[in-house]
């Protein structure tokens, strides 16, 4: 798939992703050992976007499992579809067949409603599965996942087996509102997506909104930094920094001073109790000019 | 190499961290991917070794030390010389030491570090930091094999050498006096910690390659978090504690869920089994439960927050409150030798800003010396009655009574009152009953008494009363 790590990083800022050498590496080693890959990180630093881009640049299919409370195996990786086998049963009865044929009829692929786990496994294709906020889930879901996970196939009862022809890319992400047990973790690669540097950052400003000028990016990108070392409830993401750039390029100002900064605040911050903390201290944080 | 790995994994678990064999052989698979140099090992076993970004700390001084210092010291055994910190650097700074009298914004007054110090703060000059973090090492001579024990005393030795204290002093002063913003004071505040830091990498690579993979291993477990006594805890493990906590009790709360939903099946529930039995024309096949009641403990806590104690007692109301929804009703209160309840303090929600507020506030101490037989007696006179009955009652302490009174019969009248009475003791069970400690006269009372030093056990007596 890449024969390096360099290779992997270049093809992944060709698809508008700029990483560091290290999250390369780990996103590597991911691929050549076959490991799912466990993203864990603040919100907003480009987990989702790790799994998306990745399927874009290995030219595979994305399979999303978006996780929430009460995600059940039905939900997540097969169910069969009651209403059309009770169809197939009404037209069976008039055929009068006995009871072992009717089996054979019902329980086949085709009355097997594929979820996404199912659909990952049995694709003819190399597929990238995202399992999305994997926090949410409950525990036993986390350890239905481990089956698969650790032997990439599945047991349907009526049907047997089913082995992925191709080990899929799995990546799973978590904002770690919830602690996984051990097991779990074992099985993983572990990535944590931090905050970008500033020069990271400033780059992707740039590359996100063409015609910025530099030095308000400078500016933009410095206030967040110092804005991130703040205890507060919930950090500016990398989404929020470029929000607000954009909403102070559309405003049309050259630098940022205090005003701005407070008109907008509400972009960068998302809790009031936040925001109020930020207010008065606003030209404290600002960049020395 | 293998071999490294495997003896790396060893030592991580002896610093704490729960690494399992499979995680060990990824890593050797990984290293043999991505090859040796040196970036790209450290990532490899990093992501395949440690679960967790807490243990990231541990995990690269351990790398450091082991894979850096250690080899180190052995090829300088070999070759017959010690390769410490260079000398010539030292020599370098303290000439520069010397000429800080002329940058000492015309102070004047004797060639101090502490000057120097102030300067390398405020320029954020970091090789002068590094340069200042060697000379307050050296300061030291050569510590002894067992030194080691008593590293952070060695390191504020260290620091008072090259004039630390004066130095915060002066730059708080400036602070002031020039109205320097966040900003730059937060600066002040990273140049510091590095320089901290730095003096304590120094030690723990000197007491390496001085004395070997023996200093090594006790570095490690005296790094084991879990596994410290609370009142050893310096300023930054108190902070990583606490974060630890909030993890611990998310981690409790979701194994009493699982618990719970195992007996989860209460009485039959007629109306339901009935409607269900419809859809199979009238047979109940399925039977369906009620829910079964969550028994939520009420909890009352008891807090020593005298001395040494107070770490542990804040530990323990940041544990309980984050996990109040598995109680019924949480009530704190605060002791030193008075007694004042602080339960109102946690109405909002930011743990952290409750727990200073209530420490500031309250009025729990008169002498400062602790005194229980007082504190039981108001206790039992002022609150108990609005206690209920079926509530478990936590005393948080030490139990060192300082000589004076006991009162033992109000603790009895408090534990006739309430469903059970637990003890959390936060010193060692050998230094009970000893000087002060009159922990076997108020045990007969409590239910159990627990020892509680460390945040391993912390977990376990929380899950006791869960």
């Amino acid at each position: 798939m890449f024969g390096s790590v360099e290779e992997l990083q270049k093809k992944l800022a060709a698809c508008d992703y700029l990483t560091d050498r290290h999250v390369a590496t780990i996103v590597y080693l991911a691929l050549k050992l076959q490991k799912p890959l466990l993203v864990e990180g603040p919100a907003g630093v480009g987990k989702t976007e790790l799994a998306k881009v990745l399927a874009q640049a290995t030219n595979s299919r994305l399979i999303r499992l978006q996780c929430y409370e009460g995600l059940d195996e039905a939900k997540a990786l097969y169910e069969w579809n009651y209403q059309k086998q009770l169809l197939r049963l009404h037209v069976a009865q008039t055929q009068s067949k006995d009871w072992e044929e009717a089996k054979q009829d019902i329980f086949t692929p085709e009355f097997l409603l594929r979820r996404p786990l199912l659909e990952a496994l049995s694709s003819e294709e190399p597929v990238v599965l995202l399992i999305d906020e994997v926090d949410k889930s409950d525990e036993e879901f986390e350890s239905f996942l481990l089956e698969i996970l650790s032997d990439y196939q599945v047991t349907i009862p009526e049907l047997g087996t089913v082995r992925s022809n191709h080990i899929p890319v799995v990546v799973l992400t978590s904002n770690s509102s919830r602690e996984f047990g051990d097991a779990l973790k074992r099985r993983c690669i572990h990535l944590y997506l931090d905050y970008p540097t500033f020069e990271r950052e400033l780059d992707i400003i740039h590359l996100k909104i063409p015609g910025i000028k530099d030095c308000l990016a400078q500016q933009i990108v410095s206030f967040v930094q110092v804005l991130r070392k703040q205890r507060l409830k919930k950090a500016p993401s990398i989404a929020e920094t470029i929000d607000w750039a954009r909403s102070i390029m559309t405003l049309g100002s050259k630098v940022i001073d205090e005003e701005i900064v407070q008109g907008t605040l509400s972009i960068l911050l998302k809790y009031q109790s936040d925001i109020d903390k930020v207010y008065n201290k606003v030209s404290s944080l600002l960049p020395e000019k | 190499m293998e071999e490294k790995i495997l003896e790396f994994g060893r030592l991580l678990r002896k610093g704490g961290l729960n690494v399992s064999f499979s995680q060990i052989a990824d890593a050797l698979r990984a290293t043999a991917e991505v090859g040796f140099q040196f970036e790209d090992f450290y990532h490899a076993l990093a992501c395949t070794m440690i679960c967790e970004k807490a243990d990231k700390p541990l995990f690269d001084k351990m790398f450091r030390l082991f894979f850096l210092t250690l080899p180190a010291s052995q090829h300088g055994r070999e070759n017959g010389e010690s390769q410490l910190v260079s000398t010539e650097n030292t020599g370098h700074i303290i000439e520069l030491a010397r000429s800080a009298e002329g940058i000492g914004q015309g102070r004047g007054g004797g060639a101090s570090p502490a000057l120097l110090l102030v300067k390398a703060v405020q320029d954020g000059n970091y090789s002068l930091l590094n340069q200042l973090a060697q000379l307050a090492f050296k300061s030291l001579g050569n510590p002894k094999r067992k030194d080691l024990a008593n590293l952070e005393q060695l390191i504020v030795q260290a620091k008072v050498s090259i004039g630390w204290y004066e130095a915060v002093n002066r730059l708080e002063r400036i602070r002031e006096k020039e109205k320097v913003n966040e900003s730059t004071y937060s600066r002040w505040l990273e140049c510091l910690n590095y320089l901290e830091d730095r003096i304590k990498e120094l030690l723990e690579e000197y007491f390496v390659i001085t004395f070997g993979q023996d200093a090594l291993e006790e570095i490690a477990s005296a790094a084991n978090l879990r596994e410290k006594e609370f009142y050893q805890l310096n300023n930054i493990e108190i902070d990583e504690i606490r974060k630890r906590i909030t993890k611990l009790a998310r981690k409790l709360a979701s194994k009493y869920a699982r618990r719970y939903r195992r007996a989860k099946h209460g009485e039959i529930d007629m109306r339901r089994t009935v409607r269900n039995a419809l859809k199979t024309g009238g047979t109940p096949v399925c039977l369906r439960y009620r829910k079964k009641k969550l028994s939520k403990p009420e909890i009352v806590l008891l807090c020593d927050v005298s001395g040494s104690v107070a770490v542990f007692s804040e530990f323990m109301l940041q544990l309980v409150y984050t996990i109040q929804n598995r109680f019924r009703s949480v009530r704190s209160f605060l002791f030193v030798d008075r007694i004042e309840e602080v339960t109102n303090y946690f109405h909002n929600e930011d743990i952290e800003a409750a727990l200073q507020e209530a420490f500031s506030k309250a009025n729990f101490s008169y002498s400062g010396f602790s005194d229980f037989g007082k504190v039981f007696t108001i206790f039992a006179t002022k609150y108990l009655n609005s206690i209920s009955p079926k509530s478990t009652l936590i005393i948080l302490g030490d139990a060192r009574n300082n000589w004076r009174s006991d009162e033992r019969d109000f603790l009895k009248q408090i534990s006739e009152h309430v469903r059970k009475v637990l003890w959390f003791n936060p010193q060692p069970q050998s230094a009970w009953d000893t000087e002060d400690s009159i922990m076997k006269v108020y045990a007969p009372y409590c239910r159990q008494v627990f020892e509680c030093r460390n945040l391993a056990q912390l977990g376990e007596v929380i899950e006791a009363i869960l």
